[in-house]
């Protein structure tokens, strides 16, 4: 494509005066760097657009002819470069940490240290904080914890791993299962650290007031955090995916309840990377009695890839 | 995106496109304000499905002696939020004049 440029004739190029030329110069000698922060499908629509855009810069402005409009317009410019395109990526990274497992052990891991650092400044000391840690872990919460773990798993139990192996096999350095596995015991480490710090940092004021009398309170919030936060991390691994650990999107309502008899019926959740959907019925029958898990083959991918 | 989130900027840009102001070198003559606002508002209203964004056809570019640009116009959810924005900054109006001419 010839194009000839067509230069404002309020823009004289002369020195120190306003000239988009210059200006053009960094933001091209910038684009090819700043184009690297962009997520590479996205790279070569984002640079034609700025180059498209530059364009118009160069031979459409209207800014006013001085030398310091010219420096102040390429700083612009190039702030605008690059918070165009750390603004992809940035959201590119909310977008992948969304419902992911490791966002999830992140933020319950930060949650547990915000807690830790309460406590820490309601103890005075570290060596005050682990004393005050191991008495109450020792003295209360684990006969709270144990019995409550115990009553999780045998009334609420896990539904089996159904990942057909499909795409198990040479997937990183940990199988599917091993990962599944892994991620239930951290969330439920983590989910049970919460619980305890949480109460002994909620609780930390009001033993200044009641003093020994807190340790029943204590007992009846360490119940409460113990018995839900595991019915929480349960519930929670029930609705990932099997393959990548993200939580399932999408719920939909899939049959007619009054059809029962005659067909399937209930909700519908699915991967947003494609592998799988859950299938969970309105209703439990003796031939369904967990969520069904149906993971899709790559040849599903492209339809999810968009 | 609901009202309550709409910002003085969005509600700006919204405005810009609703009067025909359609990339975002135009949007930035008209508004005054930096790139460093319009393109990440632009990205992010196109995330939240307020605006979409096409190329424009190569050859009518080619034909202005110009590179392709890339256009962006309000959805039905967008043009709701622009009525939105405008009700609650009256001013807009009076801010951003009405596009005239084809550029």
């Amino acid at each position: 494509m010839t194009r000839r440029p067509e230069r404002s004739h309020t823009h004289q190029s002369s020195q120190g005066k306003f000239d988009p030329a210059r200006i053009d110069v960094f933001a091209q000698w910038l684009l090819p760097r700043a184009v690297q922060l962009v997520p590479r499908p996205r790279r070569a629509d984002w640079q034609r657009e700025w180059q498209a855009e530059l364009w118009h810069f160069r031979n459409q402005s209207t800014h006013p002819a001085s030398a310091r409009s010219c420096l102040t317009a390429t700083i612009s410019l190039s702030y605008g470069l690059l918070a165009d395109a750390a603004w992809l990526r940035s959201d590119q990274w909310k977008e992948n940490a969304r419902g992911s497992a490791a966002s999830c052990l992140a933020a319950l891991f930060l949650y547990c240290l915000l807690c830790i650092l309460v406590e820490r400044v309601y103890a005075g000391s570290w060596h005050s904080f682990g004393a005050l840690i191991a008495s109450h872990f020792l003295g209360g919460f684990i006969f709270i914890a144990l019995p409550a773990i115990f009553a999780a798993f045998a009334t609420y139990p896990l539904r089996p791993l159904r990942c057909d192996h499909r795409h198990s096999s040479n997937e990183g350095f940990l199988s599917t299962r091993t990962r599944w596995n892994l991620f239930l015991s951290v969330k439920i480490l983590l989910t049970l650290a919460l619980g305890f710090f949480a109460t002994i940092a909620i609780t930390a004021p009001v033993r200044l007031v009641i003093g020994p009398l807190t340790d029943w309170i204590e007992l009846l919030l360490w119940a409460f955090a113990v018995t839900f936060g595991l019915r929480w991390a349960l519930l929670n691994q029930e609705r990932r995916c099997q393959r990548c650990l993200r939580i399932l999107s999408q719920p939909t309502r899939v049959g007619v309840p009054s059809h029962n008899f005659l067909e399937w019926n209930g909700t519908e959740l699915a991967c947003s990377d494609g592998h799988g959907h859950l299938h969970v019925p309105e209703m439990q029958g003796s031939w369904c009695w967990y969520d069904r898990w149906v993971e899709l083959d790559p040849s599903w991918a492209g339809l999810f890839s968009a | 995106m609901t009202s309550g989130k709409l910002f003085h900027t969005v509600a700006i840009i919204l405005k810009a496109l609703s009067l025909g102001y359609q990339f975002g070198f135009e949007i930035m003559e008209v508004t005054g304000l930096p790139s460093g606002t319009v393109y990440p508002a632009l990205r992010r209203l196109e995330r939240d499905g307020l605006v979409s964004s096409k190329w424009e056809s190569e050859d009518l570019a080619t034909k202005e002696q110009r590179p392709a640009r890339r256009y962006y116009l309000l959805t039905r959810a967008g043009k709701t939020a622009e009525g939105t924005a405008t009700q609650r900054y009256p001013l807009l109006s009076r801010l951003i004049p009405q596009k005239m001419v084809k550029t």
